[in-house]
């Protein structure tokens, strides 16, 4: 459903070497990768962010739904959840669903900045699923939780890929462990500038640990 | 940043500005000058100029010059300044011009624009205007430059419309610079459209200051003052501070975390 191919990416030094990737409906991929190595430059392009990407670059996608959830919650915060998800095109019921859906039944009327950082997430995670996305894209999204926080959150958001074959994610973390509960496809970007590998386990769950494990024996790098 | 909060206690306006008004009557009834009236003798003046309905109808004039010269200014000034602070190459352009008009005396444009058009009221309100419009887009410009990136970046992602995102994303980063704008605005407006109704308008509060300078009568000059004062402080009571408590109620860490 989604082609990518970028001829690089620098800001001032380059930063992305050239990539190429595909994505279909269901497939739920980890970009792994060290930190500031570009993997949120990458995900800005195939949300169509990246407006000054190289002659030469391809992002071919069918009018996708997308829904990105940022490293911060980039809710507006002079506006409450509920007016923040009907500003999506939600309605009333479909915001008090999704709300519901994240764990935050009732609380549509508390502004961004009255939660805490866990519960702003999870409104930001109700923002991507009130726009019925075919593309979820996910940032971080268990960077600074608490490690119960945390796990809850990726019981979620597996049981949210769960409910939809026909949603694609893409997840970066620089933790393998999200990738085994996750993940279907491993995406893995390093290199100076940096180059993606990608590792297909589709419906084999145990072959991702075993990806995992010769990630860390080829590579060197410490994923966890 | 000051240790005190900018707006003094409320008692110390019904301390100082009486001990004024006291020490003002104490003054003039030393002199017992027609250059210096007594307090008294102003409020009278008042009572008689309101009586007469000269008071209200010269008030009425120049308070209408002022939401038309203030409302155009607002307008022009924040469209230059938004567009100015989202694009290097506008800003390019018109910077040189803004440094020139802010440089420009107020009493120059008021005198080319009743040379070129006349003593007409669209020649008033124009030179009124033009001295606002650089203020303000310089305010607002120096907002839109602060403009959240990140906030861009989601009404991308979620497909804002141009209207939404000016609405939602743009005005309520772009408030207090506004406010600020207005502030200064009309207290520049305010002072700027007396000296154009002074020098060729046959009406307002400038244009009865005028007549009364030509007589050197102190007593109309201070009523039609402190009318003015008056005017400007509702203004600022009714209209200004409630419309800022209520835009930036959101700030408010009134719930702290749930």
């Amino acid at each position: 459903m989604l082609e990518l191919r970028i001829a690089g990416r620098s800001f001032g030094k380059p930063v992305l070497g050239e990539v190429f990737a595909t994505i279909e409906r269901g497939d739920r991929i980890c970009l792994l990768g060290p930190s500031g190595i570009g993997k949120t430059t990458l995900l800005n392009a195939i949300a169509g962010l990246d407006k000054a990407l190289p002659p030469g670059s391809i992002i071919r996608r069918d009018t996708l739904r997308v829904g990105y959830l940022f490293q911060e919650h980039r809710l507006l915060p002079w506006r409450t959840l509920h007016a923040n998800l009907k500003l999506v095109g939600a309605s009333d019921e479909q915001a008090d669903s999704v709300l519901g859906q994240v764990g935050l039944a009732g609380y549509g009327h508390y502004l961004p900045d009255q939660l805490s950082l866990g519960m702003a997430r999870r409104a930001a995670l109700a923002r991507c699923l009130a726009v019925k996305p075919d593309l979820l894209l996910l940032d971080e999204p268990f960077a600074s939780l608490d490690p119960v926080m945390a796990g809850e959150l990726k019981t979620l958001i597996a049981g949210i890929m769960d409910a939809s074959a026909s949603m694609a994610m893409i997840c970066v973390t620089h933790d393998g462990r999200d990738a085994e509960t996750l993940a279907n496809r491993l995406w893995y970007l390093d290199g100076k500038p940096a180059q993606l590998q990608w590792d297909d386990a589709v419906g084999e769950p145990s072959l991702i640990s075993d990806l995992l494990g010769k990630l860390r024996d080829v590579e060197g790098v410490d994923l966890v | 940043m000051s240790d005190f909060p900018g707006r003094p206690p409320a008692w110390s306006y019904w301390v100082v500005l009486p001990l004024f008004v006291l020490f003002w009557a104490a003054i003039a009834w030393l002199i017992k000058s027609p250059l210096l009236p007594t307090p008294l003798d102003v409020l009278d003046t008042l009572m008689q100029e309101s009586a007469s309905g000269a008071l209200w109808h010269h008030l009425g004039v120049t308070l209408g010059r002022v939401v038309v010269a203030f409302a155009l200014a607002m307008l022009l000034g924040t469209g230059i300044g938004i567009v100015m602070g989202r694009s290097q190459t506008t800003n390019a352009l018109f910077d040189p011009l803004l440094v020139l008009l802010l440089n420009l005396p107020a009493l120059v444009t008021i005198i080319l624009m009743y040379v070129w058009f006349g003593l007409v009221e669209v020649a008033a309100v124009m030179a009124v205007v033009i001295n606002k419009v650089p203020n303000v887009a310089v305010t607002v410009r120096e907002g839109a430059r602060s403009l959240d990136h990140r906030l861009e970046e989601m009404a991308t992602v979620y497909e804002f419309t141009q209207w939404q995102r000016f609405r939602e994303v743009w005005v309520p980063q772009l408030f207090p610079y506004l406010m600020a704008a207005t502030r200064g605005g009309l207290a520049l407006i305010w002072k700027i459209v007396l000296v154009v109704e002074l020098l060729g308008r046959s009406s307002g509060v400038g244009f009865q200051l005028h007549m009364a300078f030509q007589v050197f009568d102190v007593a109309t000059i201070l009523a039609y003052s402190l009318a003015f004062i008056a005017v400007v402080q509702l203004i600022e009571l009714a209209i200004l501070q409630p419309l800022e408590r209520r835009s930036s109620r959101w700030r408010q860490p009134e719930a702290a975390h749930a």
